[in-house]
Parts: structure tokens; C-alpha cells; sequence
């Protein structure tokens, strides 16, 4: 079963919120800082929110609140 | 591992520094996410052994190979660019042309570089070859070596595109952090550690998929 993860990562054009185990992105942002802000509501649900730099590496790793 | 799998070995041949290893941490498991095994320098150290024995061996049992020209021209004044890269290629294409047995003449190799056309510019006895551009880009680098095996016919990338394997390489990324940090590894464990070790991590993590 898939982690309650919400990963922000780099897409060629822009940055994408996706939930982990779901093929597709939820969300398409021009601006990482957005993508962020879009995503941070999820912690309240039970997800962890991690935000990936460029190279697919560890930014930031914010823990659900519950 | 080594000769016997020589249908499956990639050999890696790219640059070790600091500022290239996200793109290499991202190839390795391009390559090994596709189903082959990755043969690289880095995979042994041992004071007894030339390095040149090394690559020739590491060449010698390889089917395929990816070549990185990223360093082949230098960032700053007074800074030399490597050579090491382009002596590798022409090892490679060498051993390709010149030995008798079969397997080698149908040996495949993919040439990375960073600049389109710079290639061109610096070792231009290539210069009608087909070569790939990543602009210094771990997502493009890992579409376009994706690109790249399925153009050769390697069964291990069929449905799998580009986009997922980019996807599926940060998830990884976050189960490698996740794991290693909860085993007490610090950010310069991260950074220091051994290619075989990662190497380890990903065949496990897949395994457990």
C-alpha cells in the first residue's frame, strides 16, 4: 500500500504536486513556492508532504499533523 | 556480476565530481531500474589494481556503455578539462572495432553531453555520431537514457516511461533518505557514500516492490 506522501517534483515545465502510489499528478504549479502552498493542506489529512529539489533529492520533509 | 552477464552490463563511463553526482545517483538507477546492471569504476577499490586494467575490464565485459561528456570543456580560468571521458569513448570504440568476436562488434554505446553540440567543437572525429543532451538536467538525463534503451530494443524499460521512472526515482530518493536517516546516517554520510552501497540500496528497494 502506498505511503500517505504528497511529493512536490520538478517537472520539465513547471513543478507537480502528486500523491504517492497515484500515476498522475493532482496538480500542475508554474512556481515551486505555489506547489507548496497547495499541498500543505494535505498534512492535516495525515500526509507527509516532502519537497524535492531539481535533481530529485530530499529539500524538505514536512510531517503530517495527525 | 562481470563477464557473465555481459548482455546485461551497462559501463558507466562519467565524470566523479561532486556537482555531477545527482546525475549519476539518478543514472544508476535508471540503469538498474531498466533491468541491467551497471559496471563503473567506482564499484571497487582496490590499491592493487591499475586503473586502466579496470576499464579495460570493465569495457571488455559490457554490452552496452554511456559515455558523459558534461567536463569536456572547462568551467573556470586555469581549470583543466578531463580527458578522462573521451579516452574511455575511444577505449570503448576500440574495442568494438577491433576485436574479432561478434559480441563486441555489436556492442551499444550512448554518448551524454551537457551543451548541444559542444562535442562537436572538442573531439570532432565523433562528429557525425548520434549523441544526446541532458543541459545538465537529472529528469532530462534520465528521459533521455530511458529514450535510449528502448531505441536499442532493451526489454526492461517496455512500460515504462519517461515520466514515471522520473516519479518513481523520487519516491526512491525519499525511501533512501527516509531509511538511511532513521539508521542515524548524517548529510555527509549521504554525501560520502560508497557507490556500491547506493548501488545496494536501489537492487534492495526494487526488490521490495
Amino acid at each position: 500500500m502506498a505511503k500517505k506522501r504528497v511529493h512536490i517534483i520538478k517537472r520539465l515545465n513547471g513543478w507537480a504536486v502528486k500523491k504517492e502510489g497515484n500515476l498522475r499528478a493532482s496538480r500542475l504549479f508554474d512556481v515551486k513556492k505555489e506547489a507548496e502552498q497547495s499541498a500543505s493542506e494535505m498534512r492535516e489529512k495525515g500526509y507527509d508532504i516532502i519537497i524535492h529539489g531539481k535533481d530529485g533529492s530530499i529539500q524538505k520533509w514536512k510531517k503530517a499533523y495527525v | 556480476m562481470n563477464e557473465d552477464n555481459f548482455e546485461s552490463n551497462v559501463f558507466i563511463n562519467c565524470p566523479f565530481d561532486k556537482d555531477f553526482l545527482p546525475l549519476l545517483k539518478a543514472l544508476l538507477f535508471t540503469v538498474i531500474r531498466c533491468k541491467l546492471n551497471p559496471r563503473i569504476a567506482l564499484e571497487r577499490f582496490d590499491s592493487g589494481e591499475t586503473r586502466f586494467d579496470k576499464i579495460k575490464e570493465l569495457i571488455e565485459s559490457s554490452k552496452f556503455s554511456i559515455h558523459d561528456l558534461s567536463r569536456i570543456k572547462s568551467s573556470q580560468k586555469e581549470e583543466y578539462y578531463r580527458l578522462n571521458m573521451p579516452f574511455e569513448i575511444g577505449l570503448e570504440l576500440g574495442c568494438r572495432l577491433y576485436h574479432q568476436e561478434e559480441k563486441y562488434r555489436n556492442k551499444k554505446s550512448l554518448i551524454l553531453e551537457k551543451e548541444r553540440y559542444s562535442y562537436q567543437k572538442a573531439l570532432s572525429d565523433i562528429s557525425n555520431s548520434d549523441i544526446k543532451c541532458h543541459n545538465g538536467d537529472v529528469e532530462e538525463l534520465v528521459e533521455e537514457v530511458r529514450n535510449w534503451f528502448y531505441e536499442i530494443g532493451v526489454n526492461g524499460v517496455k512500460g515504462i516511461s519517461g515520466s514515471f521512472l522520473w516519479d518513481e526515482y523520487n519516491v526512491f530518493m525519499a525511501d533512501f533518505y527516509e531509511k538511511r536517516s532513521s539508521e542515524g546516517y548524517k548529510d555527509r554520510d549521504f554525501e560520502k557514500m560508497p557507490i556500491p552501497e547506493y548501488i545496494d540500496f536501489i537492487r534492495d528497494w526494487l526488490s521490495k516492490k
